[in-house]
């Protein structure tokens, strides 16, 4: 073949390279977003508008699937890009592939109640066997005869307890 | 919150999903108590307490109150009456909403006002740190209350029948003994918390 021939597929070759790692960046890029967007939103200790939470929540509520999706996309991309590039630019996709794998985990976990620890199971001890300080604040409700109390100490820790008091389902948080 | 059967988004401070399947919809508001111990366990020898769980128990932080206050602020609003992480005791009648210092609650309890149309009392307990609220009247009559004074005994005493009352809001002496005034819901809350899910509140001034 002659050599002048073979520029513009050299060209076009390099071209369709260059589209193939925009498209792969940019499939990182969004999968990240899937899980960053809703994480810096709803970070602790940050106001929250009602549309910023709302934004977020939507997002977090489509992410597992499409989470998937843009990593398959990634890693389909990376495949048809590997024997294309350098040995750095492998690296480049490896890392872009990791980044999104991990977006495609955290959109599953329910990472923002890690901070909360929920009492599954509630136990009880009855009211004089309990070493509780008397100057201790609780929460208390009272369904017939029924009562209850919930030491703030312990509800500042677990947030959230579930509990059937009198017959009555309530959930006690704080 | 999130419920396990939805995943819906509930909002603490209001019961209200604001978020999945269940957004729209509340949760009723048990009533409750926030008590010392020691007086909870008064009213109810024969109540559960919820068990300390083992594995976490080192983790509750006897100091939990003084280390609120030194996370990071949520909401400020400046210019109003209180410091954001003040603790207010608020009230909501008819839609009418007032926060109440908990330093003025303790100083000048009980506190006689009214809201809403409703007059109520706001008082705090025989261990000074409890705080209930009832609507102070009697088979339709507004009455007022006060403190009783003398003896060791904390009690209450209305002005229009003399009877005297406990902290269950109950008439334990007098024409009215066997009576109990209607309690009314409180919630004890930082004075940001509050006011940014009741924007119209007043704040109280003695």
């Amino acid at each position: 073949m002659c050599p002048v021939a073979m520029i513009p597929e050299i060209q076009s070759a390099n071209r369709k390279s260059f589209a193939l790692a925009l498209t792969f960046a940019l499939s990182v890029c969004l999968g990240l977003f899937l899980f960053l967007a809703p994480a810096v939103i709803i970070r602790p200790f940050r106001f929250q508008s009602a549309r910023a939470l709302n934004f977020a929540m939507s997002v977090r509520q489509q992410a597992p699937i499409w989470s998937l999706i843009f990593a398959a996309v990634t890693v389909i991309l990376a495949a048809f890009l590997w024997r294309r590039v350098s040995r750095w630019k492998k690296v480049l996709l490896g890392a872009g592939i990791c980044l999104v794998a991990v977006s495609a985990v955290m959109s599953r976990v329910d990472y923002f109640e890690w901070m909360f620890h929920p009492v599954p199971v509630p136990g009880f001890e009855a009211a004089d066997r309990s070493k509780l300080d008397s100057s201790e604040m609780v929460m208390s409700v009272r369904f017939g005869s029924d009562a209850r109390a919930y030491p703030i100490r312990a509800m500042a820790y677990h947030h959230v307890v579930n509990d059937v008091v009198g017959g009555v389902p309530v959930a006690v948080t704080y | 919150m999130r419920d396990e059967e939805t995943g819906s988004w509930w909002q603490q401070a209001s019961g209200q999903a604001i978020f999945g399947a269940l957004k729209g919809e509340s949760l009723e508001l048990a009533p409750y108590d926030e008590l010392t111990f020691g007086l909870w366990k008064q009213e109810s020898p024969a109540g559960q307490v919820l068990a300390p769980v083992s594995k976490d128990e080192k983790e509750y932080d006897s100091k939990w109150e003084a280390e609120i206050q030194k996370l990071p602020l949520v909401l400020t609003f400046p210019g109003t009456a209180l410091q954001s992480r003040d603790v207010v005791i608020g009230l909501e009648v008819a839609g009418a909403s007032r926060a109440y210092p908990m330093s003025a609650i303790i100083a000048q309890s009980p506190i006689q006002d009214r809201l809403g149309g409703t007059p109520f009392l706001l008082t705090a307990g025989p261990d000074g740190k409890s705080v209930r609220a009832f609507v102070s009247r009697l088979d339709g009559a507004d009455i007022e209350l006060f403190r009783k004074s003398g003896g060791d005994k904390w009690v209450l005493m209305d002005s229009a029948s003399g009877s005297e009352w406990n902290f269950q809001g109950c008439a334990t002496s007098g024409l009215a003994q066997g009576k109990c005034l209607e309690r009314l819901p409180l919630l004890k809350d930082f004075w940001f918390d509050w006011r940014n899910y009741h924007p119209s509140t007043t704040v109280y001034r003695h």
